[in-house]
């Protein structure tokens, strides 16, 4: 749709996986536990350009003008800025927060930092072959697709249940006349932005 | 076909697809005891040594034993059409799946070899011409389960491996096992006989299908009653032995009986019937017919305890004319079809008779001899001595013989006798009869297919004799199928490179078959019984106590130690204990009839009751015996008497069970297995005790336990690859790899124990349960895949969202700009002074135009000057061409009148012409006339010259 924009914001964080390389040591240790994330362990460490870039994207998803963005918001901007949190991850930074708090409490920038960190120290591990992998189970007639019915229910029934509105938005324009998703080529579009 | 299509196929939605199983693999879901439902599920709570916390459906916790619970399989194994492949092989997982399939109106499923059929209790359309089309020569596993499968499968057997084929169905009454004969019979009447080229049309099959289907009908009507559970309840098993050629028709068939229970025709409980044949004929003999056979009115009959019980959506009136249709069809004549119904109304007939004890005295007498009048009047023979025979028989005591008075219980005892054996002697002949009827073609059988409908393992509150007999035939039954089992998973083993010592199961039972059949060292019950019965002092107790001393050590033998009674002992048969009364078995093992009566009948003016009796006078040795007597007692006792041979009930039918053991060990059994749902005839409900019940009297967990000792869960190779390749996706490298070598690389990076697996040659084998463990696996590491999928989903979207946004921005920008740049514009002297000049700009251009379209104007004028003059000339011809019109019209008008004057001078003329030529017609009519008369007149003259002449 519009790739040079989307070259240029996804970009930093990937700059940014090397640059943490230092990091992890101390952050690692946290997602073993279930219980919240201690955030004071973990050293923000990004470069200046990123930090003008996430400063001006956080700056985006400010509706009210204080300079802060609510909690529920927060996995929407890491996810903006290249990251892909699961929402039990996002919740354990957050504190494991009430629904109520979710809606209500705002975080500044600088409170937002060590969570992105945290994020980036402890990436997403599952590759295209994982999920090809994985959507390979529904292919029933064994020809590399899947019933876009049956990946819809399969989204919106296992795991982190997703809605209609995002499974239309993430569907749009993979289903072919019957019905069915090349699931290889899905996966590829979706890893794509 | 749709319709059709849910009864046979499972839907195959996706809650198969692995949507249902997150809920089974993190609930950790299993089963525990039940008071209502046998088993319900429940999830593990907790674990703490050997018991367990679980929470119900409910909500409630609860902590049982750790031996209680039963695992449950994964959903993918949800009503599974074949239980052995189920991976946790347990009784919860069996009734289970048999339940949900019940539910879902699928009422066949296998399980290892047996065919398992709940009774639907309804119609379903699964049994019609299509149908049957769609099973034929179908393998079983192409096709969903079903009896025609079954039958289709023993067929092609038979015929491709040349090996006689049986079908063995059993279970409790009213577990359907004669409807399911039936549809095989009707199958293979239809695929059979379709060789001939006559396909398609039901109406078409022969004349021996036709038999061999109307011999079910009369079959039913005599030997079948309506029970407490069963409305069509068969009172004998049956084995019906169909014979075909080398091609595969039906060449012939042959019925045997086994037990009929004649004590139906004399008593029953409140809401059951007698045989159905004493309705029909009541209700449907009419006028001249209910005459002769003397009969009386429903009330009349004691032997009919409860009169005229209806059977539900039946019409006795109707199905007599139904019956009696069936026998021609089978070819009874009318004299023999009378002589049939005559000996059952004298059966009825006999209940009638009473008798008193006369006072002070010990004999009894029969004040009133109306009824026994008719029963003599029936058969044909004289009352007076029927009568002597009954009250005061001769005995043969020392070679001399001896009237002996009888009491009032001996005489009554003497005629429920009779009425017994005069009807089973009528079910024999009946079905030597149809036999007869069946076997008359000549060509010779290649092969045959069997089918065993016999009642399955039972277990009463008060188990007699019969039972001793039936659950006996169930043990070598059992031993039969668990021998089968053992072959085919030997030869399974073999076939697949798998080095695995299998144990003979069948072996298992012989201690308990032992027990009831070895004829000495020590002798069996039955055996045993016989003994008994030699001694004329012997009683029920004293046999039972014989019994006691010689097995007590019998693993299989036991007394019942709370019973007071003493005739009660107890077997341990492979289905469960069972405590035996042996009151009045003495009785039971012998023919109570006296030969008195039978001498009579035998004897009688009627030539039909002389023969169904005939057999009495003959010198029964043992070959004839096992042949006619297959399961019954008339005919031993009267070759005692003569021959001083001594065969009893019980060895009559150890031989006929032991002849039809050595038929079936001859051929490939096929098991199908009937269960009961509930004791209410109700469709849709499962009586989850009633079932598991059955389910371990028939063997099927039996044949399970057997199963769990091996590795019963086969996976083909690729199967095993495609499902859970997601386990070990690393293991094997990409690119082209044979299913064998995969699936080893998989299990070796499963880092399973090799106890737990054989790898054959074209599959995998497992132990019970570790495909439960696999699938757990699987479902987690999905699990995890789809969380991590979606985690990337949602950030696809929202990066979307955000470059969205983010263009939206820049967009929002671009305006502002434009914007700013116009309103300092706006006010720029440069740009004000060339926005007043701009529209000046346009004077001068306008001459221009002005010249321009004036040039215009000309060219358009030259063009229609010319135009008009062109107009003008054409006008001018014009008119000048309308003129020489005129003048050729005047023209033309003269020669019209010229031409109408010569006309009319035509026509003046051409009256004249007419006139003229019928005055020329006169004139001519007038010449011919006158020469006419010149004629005559020459005549006349030349006349007159000759008279001239002549004078």
């Amino acid at each position: 749709m519009a790739p040079k924009k989307d070259a240029k914001k996804p970009e930093p964080p990937k700059k940014a996986e090397p640059a943490p390389a230092p990091a992890p040591a101390p952050a690692p240790e946290a997602p073993p536990k279930p219980a919240a994330v201690d955030l004071s362990g973990v050293k923000v460490d990004f470069n200046q350009d990123q930090l003008e870039d996430y400063r001006e994207a956080f700056g985006l998803f400010d509706r009210v003008g204080d300079s802060k963005v609510a909690y529920n918001q927060i996995a929407d901007i890491m996810r903006a800025l290249g990251q892909n949190p699961t929402n039990k991850e996002v919740t354990k930074i957050l504190g494991n927060p009430t629904a109520d708090e979710m809606a209500n409490k705002r975080v500044d920038f600088e409170g937002f930092l060590p969570m992105l960190q945290f994020v980036v120290n402890s990436p997403n591990k599952a590759t295209y072959d994982d999920y090809v992998e994985g959507l390979r189970v529904f292919d029933k007639e064994g020809n590399g697709t899947v019933m876009g019915a049956e990946l819809r229910i399969v989204l919106s029934t296992l795991g982190e249940k997703m809605n209609e509105t995002e499974i239309d938005a993430l569907m749009q324009g993979q289903e072919d006349e019957n019905g069915c998703v090349n699931y290889e080529a899905f996966v590829k579009h979706i890893m794509s932005v | 076909m749709s319709v059709v299509n849910e009864f046979l196929f499972l839907d195959n939605d996706f809650k198969n697809s692995g949507v249902a199983q997150a809920d089974w693999s993190t609930k950790k879901m299993v089963w525990i005891p039940s008071e209502r439902e046998g088993f319900q599920s429940a999830s593990i709570k907790e674990e703490t040594g050997n018991e367990v916390v679980v929470e119900l459906d409910n909500g409630k916790k609860v902590t049982v034993s750790k031996d209680e619970i039963q695992k449950m399989n994964p959903p993918k194994y949800n009503k599974v059409e074949d239980m052995a492949a189920l991976t946790c092989l347990n009784e919860a997982s069996v009734l289970h799946n048999i339940r949900e399939r019940y539910f879902s109106g699928l009422i066949y499923t296998y399980s290892g070899l047996f065919c398992v059929v709940v009774n639907p209790y309804k119609l379903l359309p699964i049994y019609s011409e299509k149908i049957t089309e769609m099973y034929k020569g179908k393998k079983r596993h192409e096709v969903p389960p079903h009896i025609y499968a079954v039958t289709d499968n023993a067929y092609r057997n038979m015929l491709q491996e040349r090996e006689d084929q049986s079908i063995l169905c059993t279970g409790e009454s009213g577990a359907g096992k004669t409807e399911n004969t039936k549809k095989v019979i009707q199958y293979l009447a239809v695929v059979a006989s379709s060789h001939k080229g006559k396909r398609h049309h039901y109406s078409l099959t022969g004349e021996l299908e036709k038999q061999l289907l109307q011999a079910n009908p009369i079959l039913e009507a005599f030997g079948n009653a309506k029970t407490i559970k069963n409305d069509n309840s068969s009172r004998f098993g049956k084995f019906i032995q169909i014979n075909f050629d080398n091609t595969g028709y039906i060449v012939g068939a042959n019925i045997e009986t086994y037990l009929l229970e004649t004590s139906w025709c004399i008593r029953q409980a409140k809401i059951e019937r007698s045989f159905h044949i004493f309705y029909y004929m009541v209700t449907g003999a009419k006028d001249k017919m209910r005459d002769e056979l003397l009969l009386e009115d429903f009330s009349n009959y004691r032997f009919l305890v409860a009169g005229h019980v209806q059977v539900q959506n039946q019409q006795d009136d109707e199905m007599f004319e139904e019956t009696l249709e069936a026998m021609e069809v089978l070819g009874f004549n009318e004299e023999e079809r009378i002589g049939m119904l005559k000996v059952c109304s004298t059966v009825l007939q006999l209940g009638n008779i009473e008798f008193k004890a006369e006072k002070n005295q010990e004999q009894a007498s029969m004040p009133d001899n109306t009824a026994a009048q008719k029963v003599c009047h029936l058969q044909g023979i004289n009352v007076t001595d029927f009568t002597k025979a009954i009250l005061t028989p001769r005995f043969k005591v020392g070679g001399e013989l001896v009237q002996k008075a009888q009491t009032k219980e001996q005489a009554d005892f003497a005629i429920e006798a009779l009425a017994k054996a005069m009807y089973d002697r009528l079910f024999r002949w009946i079905l030597a009869c149809v036999n007869k009827a069946l076997d008359k073609t000549k060509r010779q059988g290649a092969s045959f297919l069997g089918i065993l409908d016999i009642a399955g393992f039972e277990i009463f509150e008060d188990n007699s004799f019969e039972q001793l007999c039936i659950n006996y035939t169930n043990e070598k039954l059992q031993q039969l199928f668990n021998h089968t089992m053992f072959i085919l998973e030997q030869e399974e083993y073999k076939k697949e490179g798998i080095e695995w010592n299998f144990i003979d199961f069948g072996l298992d039972l012989q201690p308990c078959i032992e027990l009831i059949e070895r004829p000495n060292n020590p002798p069996g019950i039955l055996a045993l019984l016989d003994e008994e019965c030699w001694f004329p002092k012997a009683t029920d107790v004293s046999f039972v106590e014989k019994l006691t001393n010689t097995h007590s050590s019998h693993c299989k033998f036991s007394k019942p130690k709370n019973l007071k009674e003493k005739a009660f002992f107890t077997v341990q048969h492979y289905a469960g204990k069972v405590d035996y009364n042996a009151t009045s078995w003495l009785t039971k093992n012998m023919d109570p009839l006296n030969d008195n009566v039978t001498a009579l009948l035998s004897n009688s003016s009627s030539a039909f009751v002389q023969d169904i009796w005939k057999d009495v006078d003959r010198v029964v040795g043992l070959e004839t015996m096992a042949k006619m007597a297959k399961s019954d007692s008339a005919a031993p006792t009267a070759s005692k008497s003569k021959k001083g041979m001594f065969r009893t009930v019980g060895q009559l039918y150890k031989e006929s069970l032991g002849k039809l053991m050595t038929t079936l060990h001859n051929t490939q059994p096929n098991f199908v297995r009937c269960i009961i749902p509930n004791h209410e005839k109700r469709a849709g409900k499962i009586d989850a005790h009633l079932v598991l019940e059955q389910l371990r009297c028939n063997g099927v967990l039996e044949g399970i336990r057997i199963c769990r000792q091996g590795f019963p869960n086969r996976i083909v190779f690729h199967e095993f690859r495609q499902r859970y390749e997601i386990l070990a996706a690393r293991a094997i490298p990409k690119g082209f790899m044979d299913g064998k070598q995969a699936s080893t690389l998989m299990i070796k990076h499963l880092d399973s124990d090799p106890n737990l697996y054989r790898i054959g040659l074209s599959k995998i084998f497992f132990r019970t349960g570790v495909l439960a463990q696999l699938e757990e696996e699987r479902d987690l590491k999905l699990t995890d895949i789809i969380i991590a999928f979606q985690a990337q989903a949602r950030g696809f979207l929202s990066r979307k969202a955000f470059s969205k946004k983010q263009k939206q921005l820049t967009a929002m920008k671009v305006i502002q700009k434009n914007c700013a740049v116009y309103l300092t514009l706006k006010n720029w002297q440069w740009w004000r002074l060339f926005t007043k000049v701009k529209p000046l700009l346009q004077v001068t251009r306008q001459d221009e135009e002005m010249n321009q379209k004036e040039e215009e104007l000309h060219k358009a004028k030259e063009i229609a000057q010319k135009s008009e003059a062109e107009l003008k000339e054409i006008t001018q011809k014009h008119n000048q061409v309308v003129e020489e019109r005129n003048q050729l019209q005047a023209k033309l008008q003269e020669e019209a009148e010229l031409y109408a004057e010569s006309e009319e001078v035509r026509i003046r003329l051409e009256a004249k012409k007419q006139e003229l030529e019928e005055v020329l017609h006169e004139i001519e009519a007038r010449l011919e006339e006158e020469e006419e008369r010149s004629q005559v007149f020459q005549q006349e003259k030349a006349n007159l010259q000759q008279q001239l002449k002549v004078e």
